[in-house]
């Protein structure tokens, strides 16, 4: 589908190709996010949402295309101007990925510690305020054995957002929480982006709540952007693409099967009766 | 993945295989050396590293050291006897211990008791996203993970092999002075008139720097490229006890033939 530019776009990605383990994982893809909003990615699982957030991270680089954070072309530029680009963007992982030598407070710290040669005082304050926004003050002097999935989340979350980045990337940080600990996430994401200004992409796959807090969604299926709009427009589902994903139907242009041969054959039932 | 280490997928050929891994260790190697100016920032990281391979193995090294140490008195005494020369068991203790087995014994200890520690700290690390979120906060993981663990071993090592033959050598007294009679004075000056300290303890010594080199390499190298599960980390770790403790044979035979 043909897109149109965004005035200002943080991150601008053109016809972007990857192959991994010989698959097209994107096929031409282009989508733009815009500046001081919050845009969610969504799409069939393996469609390549976390493949898309390592490209913008520069952590893997694609075959083809180009990829515009803040004008940089990221898959040219070289280790420092790599790493000094990272240190403006926090990253929520998939699985939380808190180092677990070091307990909660450490962990949080520990962006602070590496690039900025804070006064122990101020940055206590600076890691206390960021566990007391994901509500995990009191846990800060525990190690990351002990948490739960939810709660090693919200730290990850505490430690993505302790540098106050100019872009967030959420890889799914609404899974494995109760309604409440979500309420409280959302209510972060709105917070960070509508006070600090804070450009978010936010790859999840429950509609109910990116609704509440997205600007712009994409939906990315067959290695391509196939539908971008406001939740509202993608909601009334005007296209077959958006019919399907948000009206959960098994059967549509997104096939729930993973390519496959045939399925007769794999059971070896071919040529039997003949 | 990191940009500059990938895991390679495996090719065939059991030899071409070997070579590419040794390349691949090689190629490793420069990194983490070229990496030891960023990685001096983590001073932290690299005392911890320190004192958590050296605490971790020394229980390990001082009471093996005594007993080889105790053993080495017996046989010896034996053989010493048939020639009529006990007197000169202090010496050939000393020599054998600092020249040769503290320094090898030290090493396949070591290999066993903080090579592996390393190499599935730091294969779990990968398997659970840590290195990668290291790089997405700008911390390049090869300065801040691998070079600290690399330094310390190749630090810790000569103090451990030192450890390994005083204890030893306390061993062999306890055996031939206190057990078997030999002369306490003729132990201790006909060893320090034979033992030539500077050329005897510091060939060792650079034995046993040679050894945490190659030790903390294999290490800390199959760490770094383990497959992310929970399986090839497993693997991981006994290559590195198998490969270090071959590397460190073969190279023993080597250095000896030429310090000798
Ligand atoms: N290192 C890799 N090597 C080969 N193929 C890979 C690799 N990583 C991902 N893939 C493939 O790329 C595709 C996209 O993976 P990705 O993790 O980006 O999906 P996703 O959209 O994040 O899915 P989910 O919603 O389940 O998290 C998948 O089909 C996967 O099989
Ligand atoms: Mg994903």
């Amino acid at each position: 589908m043909p897109i149109e530019a965004v005035a200002d776009a943080l991150v601008e990605v053109r016809d972007l190709t990857t192959l991994l383990s010989g698959k097209a994982v994107f096929d031409g893809l282009s989508l733009d996010i815009p500046r001081g909003k919050v845009t969610a990615v969504m799409g069939p699982s393996g469609t390549g949402k976390t493949t898309l957030l390592k490209h913008i991270t520069g952590q893997m680089r694609p075959d083809r295309g180009t990829l515009r954070v803040d004008g940089q072309n990221v898959p040219t530029l070289g280790r420092e101007a790599l790493y000094a680009l990272r240190e403006r963007i926090g990253y929520l992982f998939q699985n939380s990925a808190l180092l677990t030598d070091y307990d909660v407070f450490e962990n949080v710290a520990f962006p602070l510690r590496q690039h900025a040669r804070l006064p122990e005082v101020l940055l206590r304050n600076i890691v206390l305020t960021k566990l007391q926004a994901v509500g995990l003050r009191g846990a800060a002097r525990l190690m990351p054995s002990e948490l739960s999935g939810g709660m090693a989340r919200r730290v990850a979350l505490a430690r993505a957002i302790v540098f106050d980045p100019m872009l967030i990337l959420y890889d799914e940080p609404f899974v494995g929480l109760d309604p409440i600990a979500l309420n409280q996430v959302l209510k972060l994401i709105r917070t960070l982006n509508r006070t600090l200004g804070i450009t978010s992409i936010l790859v999840a796959h429950e509609f109910a709540a990116v609704r509440q807090v997205a600007d712009l969604v994409h939906l990315i299926a067959n290695g391509r952007c196939v539908a971008s709009g406001t939740p509202e427009q993608l909601a009334r589902g005007e296209s077959d693409w958006t019919r399907q994903f948000f009206g959960g139907e098994a059967d549509g242009p997104v096939p729930f099967q993973y390519p496959a041969g045939d399925y007769a054959t794999a059971l070896g039932f071919t040529g039997a009766a003949a | 993945m990191s940009a500059d280490m990938k895991t390679r997928a495996p090719r065939g050929g059991m030899l071409v295989d070997g070579l590419a891994q040794v390349g691949d260790c090689g190629l490793f190697l420069l990194n983490m050396l070229g990496a030891i100016p960023r990685s001096l920032r983590h001073l932290r990281e690299i005392s911890r590293q320190i004192w958590f391979v050296g605490a971790m193995s020394l229980v390990i090294i001082m009471i093996s050291g005594l007993f080889v140490g105790m053993v080495l008195a017996l046989q010896l005494y034996y053989t010493l006897s048939i020639f009529g020369g006990t007197a000169a068991l202090g010496t050939v203790v000393a020599l054998s211990l600092y020249r040769e087995l503290g320094p090898v014994i030290t090493a396949l200890l070591f290999a066993g008791r903080a090579g592996t520690a390393m190499t599935a700290e730091i294969g779990l690390m990968r398997a659970t996203d840590q290195l990668a979120a290291m790089e997405m906060m700008a911390v390049d993981p090869i300065a801040f993970v691998a070079t600290p663990r690399f330094l310390a071993g190749v630090i810790a090592m000569p103090l451990l092999a030192n450890v390994f033959s005083l204890l030893g050598l306390l061993g062999a007294h306890l055996v031939g002075v206190t057990w078997l009679g030999v002369d306490n004075g003729t132990f201790w000056s006909n060893m320090t008139s034979n033992v030539d300290v500077w050329k005897d303890i510091v060939n060792g010594t650079w034995k046993a720097l040679a050894f945490g080199v190659v030790v903390s390499l294999i290490a800390v190298f199959q760490g770094y490229t383990a497959p992310p599960t929970s399986e090839g980390v497993a693997y991981a770790t006994t290559r590195t006890v198998v490969f270090a403790s071959i590397v460190v044979l073969a190279l023993d035979f080597v250095m000896t033939a030429f310090l000798m």
